[in-house]
């Protein structure tokens, strides 16, 4: 029952999935993938199950949007989506860059309260054939904040991730290391939240997609 | 646009299969094998004054509870009822009640604790605000029945017992609450939610128990003594006290130890916390 609990609040982390796209797709490609992420909880992990799709619009604009299928099991419809934009292309040892922007919106089943996060995030990645590398910080901006009880709130919940993903013609798999909302200490009752330096959570996140 | 609602609609047909309120209680087995085996002998009681006792509560669920004392104590003198903490059955809090047992001198109050739906032998699980009322409720009926007044009655809620207090300390109650202690308490389910996931989040989003003991508090016109410890990880410190502070009822007391977390009574030592219960209870 304690994991029933502890699934339940995971779900509804700040970025509590890896990075969906870094390096732009092809225009007209589509990708479609599911997401597992593992936050960590006490001594071991949460499976957490996510489902995306991505489109490129452009050479340099890809657009997305997924749904968290574990917070809608618990009653919170916790849907996502925005766009990657690419500003240079990975070039040996110089990392490409995007930057993304989108949002997020949660409503609850119950009573059919609702929170919406904007989000802004900027990647730098090494392509090298299939392989990419990247480096990514986002953060959800919380214009709610005031909401929170006794003035807790905060406005950015900011999270930071490496991965590898390997992209090969239609397959493309993924695996990020993230911290998320290293600014709060985030407790979840009966249960240690293992953090950095005593704030936030982190966890090994995968991906898995078919491109079109 | 279609497609959007399309896929809102279905994550709302999706939605609402499970709800946290009930994997928040951890209730469990349990033995009531309420002896002074693995009792410090300073907190022995006289085994023929242990009772175990059953309430109905709703239609269907049984409560097991358990009285400390003699009967004639309920009709004439004061009576503790323990609203246990977060463990699987009364048999985690046997020592608490054995101290409370000793507290002024040996049996010089009754005591008395019971399990929610779903913890121990009770029947039924523990779901929501209604769930822990009804029982809390049963319970309170029992001790009426015998002749508990409201005068002679204090309530110790420990961490999860803060639920069912804080709505009967405001008014739910069939004994109106003039004695209310508050050890390590809860705040309000927003607070659970929102420290769990960095957001401002509605409890909404997990749960339908929608506890607030800041509300609760605010209502309650009786005594308060609030216990709490600043290590505590599990009912943080600074929301307790925003919740406990809105009392504006008679008296209000708080004694908040630095070096103290969650089991506030291993961590300030049997003698500290008895002191100070029975300073307020003598108040």
């Amino acid at each position: 029952m304690k994991k029933i609990l502890w699934i339940g609040v995971l779900a509804l982390f700040a970025s509590c999935a890896p990075t969906k796209i870094v390096a732009p797709l092809e225009e007209g490609k589509v990708q479609v993938g599911a997401t597992l992420g593992q936050p960590r909880i006490n001594d071991g992990a949460l499976p957490l199950i996510g489902v995306y799709g991505a489109k490129g619009i452009t050479a340099s604009t890809t657009a997305y949007g997924s749904a968290q299928v574990t917070s809608i099991l618990f009653g919170a419809i916790q849907l996502d989506g925005g766009v990657v934009k690419g500003l240079r292309p990975s070039q040996g040892f110089m990392p490409g860059l995007s930057y993304s922007y989108g949002g997020n919106v949660l409503v609850s089943s119950r009573d059919y309260a609702t929170r919406i996060y904007p989000e802004a995030g900027i990647n730098m990645f090494w392509k090298e054939g299939s392989h990419i590398f990247n480096l990514s910080a986002n953060s959800w901006v919380d214009p709610t904040w005031f909401l929170s009880d006794f003035g807790q709130g905060q406005i950015l919940a900011p999270s930071f991730g490496a991965g590898y993903r390997f992209r090969y013609k239609w397959i493309e798999f993924q695996a990020e290391y993230k911290l998320l909302n290293p600014t709060k200490e985030l407790m979840v009752p009966q249960a240690t939240v293992p953090s950095t330096f005593g704030l936030g959570g982190r966890g090994l996140y995968w991906g898995a997609a078919l491109n079109f | 646009m279609k497609k959007l609602l399309y896929i809102f609609s279905s994550a709302l047909i999706l939605s609402s299969c499970a709800d946290v309120g009930s994997a928040m209680f951890f209730g469990g087995e349990g033995m009531y094998a309420f002896t002074n085996e693995n009792l410090d002998s300073a907190i022995h009681v006289d085994e023929s004054k242990v009772h175990l006792f059953t309430v109905p509560s709703g239609d269907q669920d049984t409560i097991h509870g358990l009285f400390v004392g003699d009967f004639s104590q309920i009709q004439n003198d004061t009576i503790i009822l323990y609203l246990h903490g977060n463990g699987p059955s009364m048999d985690g809090f046997w020592t608490a009640i054995a101290n409370l047992a000793n507290v002024g001198d040996r049996h010089r109050y009754g005591v008395v604790m019971y399990d929610y739906r779903g913890f121990g032998m009770s029947t039924g699980s523990t779901r929501n605000e209604e769930t822990m009322a009804a029982d809390y409720d049963a319970v309170a009926k029992w001790l009426a029945d015998r002749g508990l007044e409201p005068d002679r009655m204090v309530v110790f809620a420990n961490s999860l017992g803060s639920l069912p207090a804080g709505p009967a300390a405001a008014g739910g109650s069939r004994i109106p609450i003039n004695k209310l202690v508050m050890e390590v308490p809860q705040s309000t389910a927003e607070v659970i939610v929102q420290n769990a996931t960095g957001l401002s989040l509605p409890s909404s989003m997990l749960t339908e128990y929608n506890f607030d003991l800041a509300e609760d508090m605010a209502a309650y016109t009786g005594e308060l003594l609030w216990l709490h410890g600043y290590l505590d990880d599990v009912a943080p410190v600074a929301s307790a006290r925003a919740a406990m502070e809105m009392h504006e009822g008679s008296f209000y007391k708080d004694s908040v130890y630095m070096d103290a977390g969650h089991g506030l009574r291993w961590d300030i030592g049997a003698e500290e916390w008895e002191r100070i219960l029975h300073e307020f209870m003598l108040h």
